[in-house]
C-alpha cells in the first residue's frame, strides 16, 4: 500500500502494479507471440498462465470480426500498445485535460483528489485510509479482494481452478485478446456463508489496476455468500487508450448472491468490447446494474447462466448516447434448470445524434420447467437526429413457462415538459427532471452517491452545457 | 381499401407498397416467408395480423418488415400462434422508421401458446428508429394456457379438452374480431372457417392422443 508514495504524475497503480520501478517499458505497438511472452515474464507468470495467453492468441487470430452490431472497422490492432509499464505513462498534467472533461468534473462536484486520480493525473487518492481499514475487516472474515495480478500470485490454486473457465477464449475475438494480453482487474473471492456487507468498490482500490485497458475480473461466491461490488465512476474517465476489452467471469454458488454494479463513462474516444458472464447454481441470485454513459461504441451484454434449480438472475441496465456514440448494449438469460426466474430491465436514452441498441437473448432449455422471464425495454428519443434499435431474441423450448416481452420507444411528453414549464421550470431543466424519472427504476438500485452523481450528470447533458 | 390473405401455399415473398391514404388489411394464416410492407406516403394504414396453428412436424418461418418511410402513418401486427407436438415457429419481425417519417405510430405484437413440451418458438420482434416524434411499442409472449383459466372452467363443468378448446378459440378468434372491426367481416369469413376448423382438427387429434 505504501508504495504508492511517489511522485504524483506516477500511475503506478493502473496495470496492477504496485512495485515501485523507475524503469520504463513498453511493449512496441501491435500484437504478436513475443509481446505476449514479455507480458507473461515480467509478471513472473506460471507456466500455465503463459500457455493459456498463447493460446488465446491464436485464436485471437482465427476468430473473425463480429458481424453484426456496432460498426468496429475503425479498429486497428497494430497501432495499439498492449501492455505499457505504468511509469511511462504520460505525464498527463491538468491543463493538457480537453476543456469539456474539466468541466464536467467541476460541475457534477467531484472532489479536487478524485477529479485528479479519474483524469489521470494523480495516483493519490484520500480513500486509501479508508481502504486500507476495509481491507482489515475483509481479511478477517477470510474474504480475499485484490488486483487480478496478486491474484494470480497469492491464490495460484483458487485462480487456475476458475480462471478462463466460464468464458473461454474461443467465446469471442475479444474475450480471446484478452486471454492473451489481459493486466489487471480485480480479483475477489468470498468464502461460504460470509456476508461482505460494505460494498466492494474498484474505485476505491487505488493502489491496483481498476481500469485497465485489458482488464480481467474474477468473482467467487461460495455456497450462502453474498457481496456487492462496484466498478467505475460517474465521472468521465480520461483515456488516450482507444481500445478497452475487459472480461468479467462470476461463479454464484448454492444460495449465494452477487451484485455486479458497473458505471462506464470512458471518454468517446474509446471502443468499449466487453464480455461478462455470471453462472448461478441452485437459489442463487446474480445481479447486473449496468450504466453505460460513456464511450464511442459499446458492445456488452451480461449474461446469467442460470445452471441450477431455483437460481435467479437480474439485470437492470441505462444506456445513455450522445453525439457520435453508439451503445450496444443488452443482456443474456440462459435458462437451464427448473424453477428459474429471469428479468431485464433496459431503459435507453439517445440525445444529439446518439444511437443506442437493445440487444438480448433468452434462452429456455427444455429441462428448464415452470421458469419465468420478464423483459422490458423503454427508449427515449430526445431529437429527431437520434436513432433506438430494438433486438430482442427468445428461443423458448420449453412448455411450462412464461416468456414476456415489451419495448417502448417515445420522446419525452410535450404535455409534461409544458406542464413543467408552466410551473416556471425551463425547458433543459424540465428535460433533465423527466429523464430521471425515466432512469429511476435503475438509479436506485445503485449506490446513492454514484446515482446523485449520476442524476446530476443527466441534468447537466440535457440543459446542454456538457459537450 | 385493400384485404389480403397469405396462405401456406403463398409465393414466399411478399412486397407491399402502401400509398396515400390506403388502408390494407393482410391477413397471415400458416405463411413462411417474408412479408415486407413498404409505407411510401402519408395517412396509409396497415393491419397485419397472423394465425399460425402448428402440429406435428409442422415448422413456420415468418419475417415481417413494417418500414415507414413516411410518417403520419399507422401500422400495426398482431401475430398469434397455437403449436402442438414437435411444430417449430420462427418468427422475426421489423419495424423500421425513416428519419423523414415522423409522426408514425407502429405496432407489433407476437403471442405464442405453447401445448406440448417438445414445440420450439424463436420470437426476434425488432426495432430501428430514427424518428423521434413517434409511438412505437412491440410485445412478445410465451407461454402455456393459464392453469387458473382452465381451473375456472372445470368450476363451470366443462372437462379439460372443452375448457382448453373455448380459451384457444377465444385466442385466435380474437383476430377476427378485429378485422370485423375494420369492416372486413365478408372477406375473411372463408378464411375464418378454416382456421377455426383446422385448430378443431388439431384439437380433437391432440385430445385423442393426450387421453
Amino acid at each position: 500500500m505504501k508504495q504508492t508514495q511517489q511522485s504524483p504524475l506516477n500511475f503506478d497503480y493502473k496495470y496492477g502494479f504496485s512495485m515501485p520501478d523507475t524503469s520504463i517499458f513498453r511493449t512496441q505497438k501491435g500484437l504478436s507471440s513475443n509481446v505476449v511472452r514479455e507480458i507473461s515474464h515480467i509478471k513472473k507468470e506460471p507456466k500455465w498462465m503463459l500457455e493459456f495467453r498463447l493460446k488465446s492468441l491464436n485464436i485471437f487470430y482465427q476468430k473473425k470480426m463480429p458481424s453484426w452490431g456496432a460498426d468496429l472497422s475503425k479498429i486497428n490492432f497494430d497501432a495499439i500498445t498492449y501492455y505499457a509499464r505504468p511509469t511511462d505513462k504520460q505525464g498527463t498534467s491538468w491543463e493538457d485535460l480537453p476543456k469539456e472533461i474539466r468541466q464536467t468534473y467541476d460541475k457534477i462536484g467531484v472532489p479536487e483528489a478524485e477529479k485528479k486520480f479519474l483524469s489521470g493525473v494523480s495516483a493519490q487518492y484520500d480513500s486509501e485510509v479508508v481502504y486500507e481499514s476495509v481491507q482489515k475487516e475483509l481479511s478477517k472474515q477470510g474474504v480475499l479482494f485484490c488486483d487480478m495480478d496478486s491474484g494470480l500470485r497469492l491464490h495460484p490454486k483458487i485462480v487456475k481452478e476458475y480462471f478462463g473457465k466460464l468464458i473461454p477464449p474461443h467465446d469471442n475475438k475479444f474475450a480471446a485478446l484478452n486471454s492473451a494480453v489481459w493486466s489487471g482487474g480485480s480479483f475477489v473471492y468470498v468464502p461460504s456463508g460470509v456476508e461482505v456487507k460494505l460494498p466492494l468498490q474498484a474505485y476505491f482500490r487505488i493502489n491496483s489496476a481498476n481500469f485497465g485497458q485489458f482488464e480481467r475480473t474474477l468473482i467467487i461466491a461460495e455456497e450462502g455468500a453474498s457481496v456487492t461490488y462496484v466498478e467505475g465512476c460517474t465521472a468521465p474517465i480520461y483515456t488516450t487508450d482507444s481500445l478497452h476489452s475487459a472480461v468479467v467471469e462470476i461463479y454464484v454458488h448454492k444460495n449465494a448472491r452477487v451484485r455486479y454494479t458497473t458505471v462506464q463513462n470512458w471518454s468517446n474516444n474509446v471502443y468499449n468490447l466487453v464480455t461478462k458472464r455470471a453462472r448461478a447454481d441452485e437459489k442463487a441470485i446474480m445481479e447486473w446494474i449496468d450504466c453505460n454513459i460513456g464511450s464511442k461504441v459499446t458492445m456488452k451484454y451480461p449474461s446469467v447462466y442460470l445452471m441450477g434449480e431455483g437460481a435467479r438472475g437480474e439485470v437492470l441496465s441505462i444506456a445513455y448516447a450522445s453525439r457520435m456514440q453508439h451503445q450496444d448494449a443488452g443482456a443474456k438469460m440462459l435458462h437451464l434448470a427448473p424453477n428459474t426466474s429471469s428479468r431485464i430491465v433496459s431503459k435507453s436514452i439517445s440525445n444529439n445524434g446518439g444511437r443506442t441498441s437493445y440487444r438480448g437473448l433468452i434462452m429456455v432449455h427444455p429441462s428448464a420447467s415452470n421458469s419465468k422471464v420478464f423483459v422490458s425495454c423503454d427508449a427515449l428519443l430526445m431529437d429527431e437526429k437520434s436513432r433506438s434499435d430494438t433486438y430482442p431474441t427468445m428461443k423458448v423450448k420449453n412448455q411450462e413457462t412464461e416468456v414476456q416481452h415489451e419495448a417502448t420507444v417515445e420522446k419525452l411528453g410535450e404535455e409534461k415538459l409544458f406542464y413543467l414549464s408552466s410551473r416556471g421550470i425551463s425547458k433543459g431543466e424540465g428535460e433533465g427532471m423527466l429523464v430521471n424519472g425515466f432512469i429511476e427504476p435503475v438509479t436506485r438500485e445503485i449506490p446513492l452517491e454514484y446515482s446523485i452523481e449520476l442524476n446530476r450528470l443527466m441534468q447537466l447533458e440535457m440543459s446542454g452545457s456538457v459537450g | 381499401m385493400n384485404f389480403i390473405t397469405f396462405q401456406k401455399l403463398s409465393k414466399p415473398l411478399q412486397h407491399i407498397t402502401c400509398n396515400k391514404g390506403e388502408q390494407y388489411c393482410i391477413l397471415l394464416f400458416n405463411f413462411s416467408g417474408h412479408l415486407i410492407v413498404d409505407i411510401n406516403h402519408e395517412s396509409a394504414t396497415v393491419f397485419i395480423l397472423g394465425i399460425y396453428i402448428g402440429s406435428d412436424e409442422n415448422e413456420f418461418r415468418l419475417n415481417t418488415i413494417q418500414h415507414h418511410k413516411k410518417g403520419k402513418n399507422v401500422s400495426d401486427l398482431l401475430i398469434k400462434g397455437v403449436f402442438f407436438d414437435q411444430s417449430k415457429f420462427y418468427y422475426e419481425g421489423l419495424i423500421k422508421i425513416d428519419k423523414k417519417a415522423q409522426q408514425s405510430n407502429a405496432y407489433q405484437k407476437n403471442q405464442n401458446i405453447l401445448m406440448s413440451r417438445n414445440v420450439f418458438v424463436d420470437s426476434r420482434p425488432y426495432l430501428e428508429i430514427e424518428a423521434d416524434d413517434v409511438a412505437c411499442t412491440h410485445g412478445s409472449t410465451t407461454g402455456k394456457l393459464s392453469n387458473d383459466s382452465i381451473d375456472f372452467l372445470n368450476l363451470r363443468g366443462l372437462d379439460e379438452n372443452t375448457a382448453k378448446k373455448l380459451l384457444l378459440t377465444g385466442f385466435i378468434e380474437d383476430i377476427f374480431n378485429r378485422i370485423n372491426n375494420l369492416g372486413w367481416e365478408m372477406q375473411a369469413k372463408k378464411s375464418k372457417m378454416e382456421c377455426l376448423k383446422s385448430l378443431e382438427i388439431v384439437l380433437n387429434e391432440f385430445s385423442t392422443r393426450s387421453v
